[in-house]
């Protein structure tokens, strides 16, 4: 008896369950955004920033949504680490690349590791949301100059690679990509457009190619 | 019926939480001489001590940035490591300790680690690695024993952190304790 309505419980209550993957470098607030999403969507509370640390290796969280479950890894940005993340390519449903928008000495190695996820062959069908985080401090690049600044390191890339080598580099599939990508403001650590990345995510999985091919 | 089973389910599991607080429990971990018992004795007063193979078990109470947690040093030579697995239930966290100027045994410190990983007890609990003696010449570095470990990609239910020490040192080791802390409180 107790097995058939513990069966029963897991049938009616049975959600798809959906991975996240948190990238981005060191510093960019990676952990702060998930442990805000835990604060926000759990009843345990997640860790106040204050006491975040850089991360070297994983951390998780699992929120519940009332048709899914959203499982997340924050991964470490710091160079040598960031050689774990193809290994989370495989499985994922949905990448989040976070960006510090206020360091902006540092947003074109920024760039130099979002081009190479952008292009990562795993994950060309997996929708890939950026954000610029910091949005609660002065000097932050709003979302559209974060888009520009992107769009123009790429356009210096792409250019000086044809000096180079006198070839197209360009491809097709990568400029979809960019095409298409969605660019998200957030401060993760005042929570402001958590609730509308969460969202994001939430929707998109559902239509993620991954999820057919699992299907 | 969902719903009130559900939450009957929820009550029930947040009361065994409620007892679990009380007894934060972590075992330490590793090969022998990878340095857990120079690590605990840090850990507890601070100072370094003499420390001989452990056969059995050093257990200790440690209070750290006010949370006690009873930590157990089992011994790591080859002929008591399948004992390990008698301390596995209610288990708060593990600390692997591996020696990283070891390259010889490191694939043996691996698939320890790997094989007490795949534990059904151990599932969930959170993981830190400390790649120790960093002092010494030709260490390797964490992140190389990261790659080498694997859990990248294989270890997806479990928080875990790979990280560099220097128990007679000193160094590493608080970073590496903080970052436990933080993962287990808000378990």
């Amino acid at each position: 008896m107790y097995h058939l309505l513990k069966g029963l419980h897991e049938y009616l209550t049975r959600k798809d369950e959906f991975s996240v993957i948190i990238i981005g470098l060191d510093g960019a607030g990676k952990t702060t955004l998930l442990e805000k999403i835990k604060t926000m969507y759990n009843d345990t509370p997640g860790l106040p920033p204050d006491k975040i640390a850089p991360t070297v290796g994983q951390n998780i969280g699992k929120i519940a949504l009332p048709s899914a479950v959203l499982q997340f890894w924050d991964l470490g940005g710091q160079r040598g680490i960031r050689t774990i993340w193809p290994k989370y390519y495989g499985d994922c449903h949905a990448v989040v690349y976070v960006v510090d928008a206020v360091d902006h000495e540092r947003l074109s190695e920024g760039w130099e590791v979002f081009d190479a996820v952008l292009s990562a062959p795993q994950i060309l069908g997996v929708p890939l949301l950026l954000l610029a985080n910091k949005q609660d401090r002065s000097g932050s690049l709003s979302v559209a100059e974060i888009r520009n600044n992107y769009e123009v390191w790429y356009q210096h890339k792409i250019e000086s690679a044809r000096r180079r080598q006198g070839s197209e580099l360009d491809n097709e599939q990568r400029r979809e990509r960019i095409a298409s990508l969605d660019v998200m403001g957030l401060s993760a650590l005042e929570g402001t457009g958590v609730r509308a990345i969460v969202d994001w995510v939430f929707i998109r999985v559902q239509n993620s190619k991954r999820r057919d091919e699992s299907s | 019926m969902g719903l009130s089973v559900s939450s009957l389910f929820g009550s029930l599991s947040s009361l065994l939480n409620w007892s679990k607080d009380k007894d934060v429990r972590i075992l330490m971990l590793g090969l022998d001489s990878a340095g857990k018992t120079t690590i605990l004795y840090r850990l507890q007063i601070g100072e370094v001590v003499s420390t001989i193979p452990t056969i059995g078990f050093n257990v200790e109470t440690v209070q750290y940035k006010n949370i006690k947690f009873q930590v157990w040093d089992l011994g790591g030579q080859s002929s008591i490591r399948p004992y390990w697995r008698c301390y596995f239930p209610n288990t708060s966290a593990i600390i692997y300790v591996i020696d990283s100027s070891d390259h010889s045994r490191l694939q043996t410190s691996r698939s320890e680690l790997l094989t007490m990983l795949s534990e059904e007890e151990l599932a969930g609990v959170p993981l830190l690695v400390f790649c120790n003696k960093q002092d010494v010449e030709g260490a390797l570095k964490p992140e190389e024993i990261s790659e080498q470990l694997g859990l990248a990609g294989g270890e997806k239910g479990r928080d875990w952190s790979v990280r560099g020490s220097c128990a007679v040192k000193g160094e590493g080791i608080e970073e590496g304790l903080d970052w436990l802390v933080n993962v287990i409180q808000k378990k």
